[in-house]
């Protein structure tokens, strides 16, 4: 978790204890300065140990990878602009299509227990399987165009989603329950009204697991055989040993991690107000 | 300001019970009696407050009015029909207020106007019960901004937005601390007043069972029965600074106080 989130998570209505500020930035640039530490260690120990370049580039190589991939127009062929758009709009249609399937299941099992009887045995037999071993089949079933990056990434985003709504729905509140119980609500009014805002947090968690399992997902895909992506991208480096490149991409995946699970966080925030306040 | 609604002997009452009973069965298939068979006649517009020890059935009872659980034998009856499940005709606030964190003061008042086929949405009637339980102003808020009275009053609203012709409070005020509590109590007394509601009320408090009932029951540990049944006759409205020196209200509270004890002592 970057400092960020721990800095706003302990803050319970929003006003920052006095003195706050200041220990927020020093907690940045004692995260900034050990990275900085780390490059540097990093840098000595490549041109002391000369570690050939195609074991592991030095990080002023990296990042010139990383440059030359991305000060280049957006639709420059050789840039990183391209792969990536390909890699998340992949990863954004199985993450769309996971997490409704995710929440959909998740939400009938939580009501219905006999749609639970049935499912469920299979559901963790299927999660226990390492789901990357099954993406030559999906390519087989999907081909090597977009169908098998986006199936990859719905099949790895919608357990979480799955597994956290279900919890999420039965962790409602009994008095919450009862109050609709009160009213003679229905089925469906009791599900929107009560258990499926009971579990959005629950919800929210899984969309942050959800979107890098997407990208996971799609990259794994990528690696067996695509025209474009990032995951192709790296292969391709990787077959003639730019090494620099496989680090550059690999950075380029963890800013663009890093960047999803702060855009969950944000929508979560705004959509779950109430969770860091007082209990009702 | 006007009195109690007056009770006439010979009317049919509002709310009946018959040798309602309850009976559990926990999950280890043992049976638990939360409530004897009691017998109890509310009259309309009448203000009945119900104390107890803990666990001696009188949420069973209020549980049962509301139509959210059957009783185990007896005949229980709302307006000459028997109750089966939860009725517009009854509104329930619980001891947390039980608001939805997720909605507004507004849309928390307003929930009992859009589930459960009740659409008679009539803003002007919410307008008037946020007025009438000093929550006006505040509907955009989220209850987790509200302090707990105000939390409570916003129950209090949403178990009236029906328009019910019983309104049943449990425990709503166990939680608030004492000023708050004797607030609540005074704002209650108007609430009740301005809205001619049967009024059943649960609480842990002697004190305040006197001060708010026209009648106070009182019941014995689990299973619960009726030990007595006091007719309150303080003249209203009522208020902490003559209500709780006046011989009447002394000498009420220290009969309650004296036959809980006795049950207390009685019990296992």
């Amino acid at each position: 978790m970057s400092p960020l989130d721990t800095e706003n998570l302990s803050l319970d209505d929003g006003r920052r204890p006095v003195g706050a500020g200041a220990a927020r930035a020093g907690r940045i640039v004692l995260t900034l300065g050990g990275g900085v530490v780390l490059l540097l260690i990093w840098q000595a120990s490549v041109s002391w140990l000369d570690i050939p370049p195609y074991i592991l580039p030095t990080p002023a190589k990296v990042l010139a990878a990383l440059w030359s991939g991305l000060a280049v127009p957006l639709a420059s062929p050789t840039g990183f602009y391209l792969p990536l758009a390909s890699t998340l709009a992949n990863a954004a249609w199985g993450f769309a299509i996971g997490a409704i399937l995710g929440v959909a299941i998740g939400s009938l099992m939580a009501e219905f227990r006999a749609v639970e009887t049935v499912l469920m045995p299979y559901a963790f037999a299927f999660q226990v399987l390492p789901k990357v071993a099954i993406a030559p089949l999906i390519v087989i079933w999907f081909g090597f165009g977009n169908g098998s990056k986006v199936a990859m990434a719905a099949l790895l985003a919608f357990f979480p989603l799955m597994v956290n709504s279900f919890t999420g729905i039965h962790a409602a509140e009994p008095e919450r329950l009862e109050l609709m119980r009160a009213l003679s609500a229905s089925r469906l009014e009791t599900y929107r009204v009560v258990k499926l805002p009971s579990a959005a947090p629950y919800i929210f968690a899984g969309l942050d697991m959800g979107v890098v399992y997407a990208i996971l997902g799609t990259i794994v895909a990528e690696f067996l055989g695509a025209q474009q992506g990032i995951g192709v991208t790296i292969v391709q480096a990787q077959a003639v040993t730019d090494v620099a490149s496989v680090f550059a991409a690999l950075i380029l995946l963890g800013a663009v991690g890093i960047a999803l699970h702060l855009m969950i966080r944000v929508c979560e925030r705004r959509i779950v107000h109430w969770t860091a306040r007082r209990k009702t | 300001m006007t009195s109690a609604t007056p009770v006439a002997p010979h009317s049919t009452p509002l709310i009946s019970a018959q040798g309602v009973a309850k009976t559990y069965r926990t999950v280890s298939g043992e049976a638990v009696e939360a409530l004897a068979a009691i017998d109890i006649a509310v009259q309309a517009g009448e203000f009945l407050c119900i104390v107890g020890p803990s666990g001696c059935g009188k949420s069973t009872f209020l549980r049962l009015v509301a139509g959210l659980t059957e009783p185990s034998t007896g005949r229980l009856s709302l307006a000459g029909n028997f109750i089966a499940g939860a009725s517009p005709e009854v509104g329930i606030a619980f001891q947390n207020a039980t608001l939805l964190p997720w909605l507004t003061v507004l849309g928390n008042v307003r929930l009992p106007l859009r589930v459960g086929g009740f659409r008679r949405s009539n803003d002007g009637t919410v307008q008037d019960l946020l007025a009438m339980t000093g929550i006006a102003g505040f509907e955009n808020k989220y209850p987790y901004e509200l302090s707990g009275g105000m939390q409570q009053r916003a129950a209090i609203c949403r178990a009236l937005a029906r328009d019910p012709k019983v309104l049943l409070l449990d425990e709503p005020f166990g939680a608030l601390d004492a000023l708050t509590r004797e607030r609540m109590n005074i704002e209650l007394q108007r609430i009740w007043q301005m809205s001619r509601k049967t009024v059943i009320l649960i609480t842990h408090s002697i004190a305040e069972a006197v001060f708010l009932g026209d009648r106070v029951v009182v019941m014995s540990p689990r299973p619960g029965r009726i030990l007595r049944d006091f007719k309150i006759a303080l003249p209203r409205p009522r208020n902490f600074e003559r209500t709780p020196s006046e011989p009447e209200y002394l000498r009420l509270t220290r009969e309650i106080r004296a036959l809980l004890d006795q049950g207390a002592a009685a019990s296992p």
